[in-house]
């Protein structure tokens, strides 16, 4: 039986669903959605650059010859493998950047038969702990051994795996 | 009242239904612009560096002004296998401002939904070799790309050949030769690959002297009365050389190019009456000219020098293989560089 009093239940019903709808549509249309500081945008620049250095250096300018890559690797070049790296990345068509790195090599190790890893170049003096870097990495094969390291397996073509902490001072 | 709540709760979910789904419209006004440019940046340069553009065969960038709105997409990759190498023939046709307009690079290049303002700039060895675009303003999208560029082959004949390539009872014609089943031989990477049909073919012919015939004593030159170009298809039955119909007569730097000794205007491949060739001959065959010739992988193009006097004034005689033998052809190493995009 409806009377004033369920007339009254129904506007009321009806009002505190439009307010309730008001309500979530206001807070969803000014809720703010924070991307973390579009840092991931410089970093992506960072991996990609990184990226396509490592991939430059391994790759031969003629055909048939090492590339620079596996050269400085296999020589343990710490200083022509920072040269190169550093002048690739550092390139543009007016000014220079500013970026700094460290490299480390992984390989397993045949005698133990673990993975360990060394140190192809350390990080400089730029070098906090709290930079924001970022790490490019590329597989390779070797044919020869890098000199000073001890335990890989001679008899055979090998990988190893550069890794590469890139940053802006 | 339970038929009231009932009411109440059914329009509340129906409108929390619409809400819901309007969310995503509310969201994307949230976008901010600079992520918005790198990411256009970003995109425009894995096409330039990573896509040998399209068409691939022909190349895009031997489609001429009246051929231009064949080109759907610029890449400036040798292959897609080859990502980050460049193929010089592309960035020259790429950064050349008087074939493509701004439209041009934001339909083919940029692929954006606004006309974008862009900036691309190819830098190597610390110098700036190539750029189009405006005035970069505070808050473009960037990108920069490592990259390798590859250069096309060069045949330079010169006097060291001469022992080889002369003979006294020379028939006065010389041949430079291009069998395509070896240089395009699958084994040889696209980044090293000779392939007449994306590179212009260069022949160079310098130190002439040493190929005239000093018998004569008061020769100083010899006439060229032609450059030709003949094929063959060894897989066909009787295979013979044919001479290749083409306009010989006709000047056009999109095809060709011959310069004869110091002379800085081109010659036709047929010039009247010949021209007198004392020091050198630069023939640059383009791969637009090289795609009208119809050839395949196991095609041999000749490109036949003819010279005409009589009594016979230079003994050049033989064939010339431009092939990977360093000897041979001068194969430039990849050259790294910088490419550069902004975008706002």
């Amino acid at each position: 039986m409806v009377n004033d009093s369920g007339q009254l239940y129904t506007m009321e019903g009806v009002a505190a669903g439009v307010i309730m709808l008001l309500t979530a549509y206001i807070v969803i249309s000014t809720t703010s959605i924070y991307t973390p500081g579009d840092t991931h945008i410089p970093d992506m620049q960072l991996e990609q650059l990184g990226s396509d250095v490592l991939a430059m250096m391994d790759t031969p300018d003629t055909n048939g010859v090492k590339s620079d890559l596996e050269k400085f690797v296999v020589g343990d070049d710490s200083a022509g493998f920072e040269g190169m790296f550093l002048g690739y990345c550092n390139a543009k068509a007016i000014g220079a950047d500013n970026l700094h790195m460290s490299a480390n090599v992984t390989y397993r190790d045949a005698s133990s038969n673990e993975i360990r890893d060394y140190p192809l170049v350390g990080p400089d003096n730029t070098w906090t702990g709290r930079e924001s870097a970022v790490r490019v990495t590329r597989w390779m094969e070797l044919e020869g051994n890098p000199s000073g390291v001890s335990g890989m397996d001679p008899s055979r073509p090998r990988v190893v795996l550069v890794e590469v902490l890139l940053w802006r001072a | 009242m339970s038929l009231d709540f009932l009411a109440g709760f059914t329009i509340f979910m129906l409108a929390l239904i619409m809400v819901v789904s309007m969310v995503p419209g509310l969201l994307a006004g949230l976008e901010s612009s600079g992520i918005d440019y790198d990411a256009v940046a970003y995109r425009t340069g894995v096409i330039l560096v990573e896509d040998p553009g399209w068409p691939v065969y022909p190349p895009w960038e031997m489609n001429d002004l009246a051929h231009k709105g064949e080109i759907e997409r610029i890449g400036l990759a040798v292959s897609k296998e080859t990502p980050n190498i460049l193929l010089s023939t592309k960035v020259d046709a790429f950064f050349n401002d008087s074939f493509f307009d701004r439209d041009d690079y934001r339909r083919l290049a940029i692929f954006g939904d606004i006309p974008y303002s862009y900036n691309f700039s190819l830098s190597s060895g610390g110098a700036l070799i190539e750029q189009t675009g405006d005035l970069l303003p505070p808050g473009y999208g960037y990108i920069r790309r490592v990259v390798k560029i590859k250069e096309p082959a060069v045949a330079v004949i010169n006097g060291s050949f001469a022992p080889q390539y002369t003979a006294a009872s020379s028939n006065q014609e010389f041949i430079v030769r291009l069998d395509f089943g070896q240089l395009l031989d699958p084994t040889i990477g696209p980044a090293y690959r000779i392939d007449p049909r994306t590179e212009p073919v260069n022949v160079t012919i310098t130190d002439f002297g040493e190929y005239l015939n000093m018998t004569e004593p008061s020769v100083t030159n010899a006439t060229l009365k032609s450059v030709t170009f003949w094929k063959m298809d060894p897989t066909r039955p009787i295979p013979q050389f044919t001479r290749i119909p083409f306009a010989y007569n006709i000047i056009d730097s999109n095809l060709y190019t011959l310069y004869i000794g110091g002379n800085q205007n081109p010659y036709s491949l047929r010039p009247d009456g010949g021209v007198e060739v004392s020091d050198n001959i630069s023939l640059v065959l383009k791969p637009a000219a090289t795609s009208l010739f119809t050839l395949d992988q196991n095609s041999i193009l000749d490109i036949r020098f003819n010279f005409d006097d009589d009594p016979s004034r230079t003994n050049i005689t033989g064939i010339h293989h431009y092939d990977y033998n360093q000897t041979n052809v001068t194969r430039p190493d990849l050259k790294p560089g910088v490419l550069e995009v902004a975008v706002w």
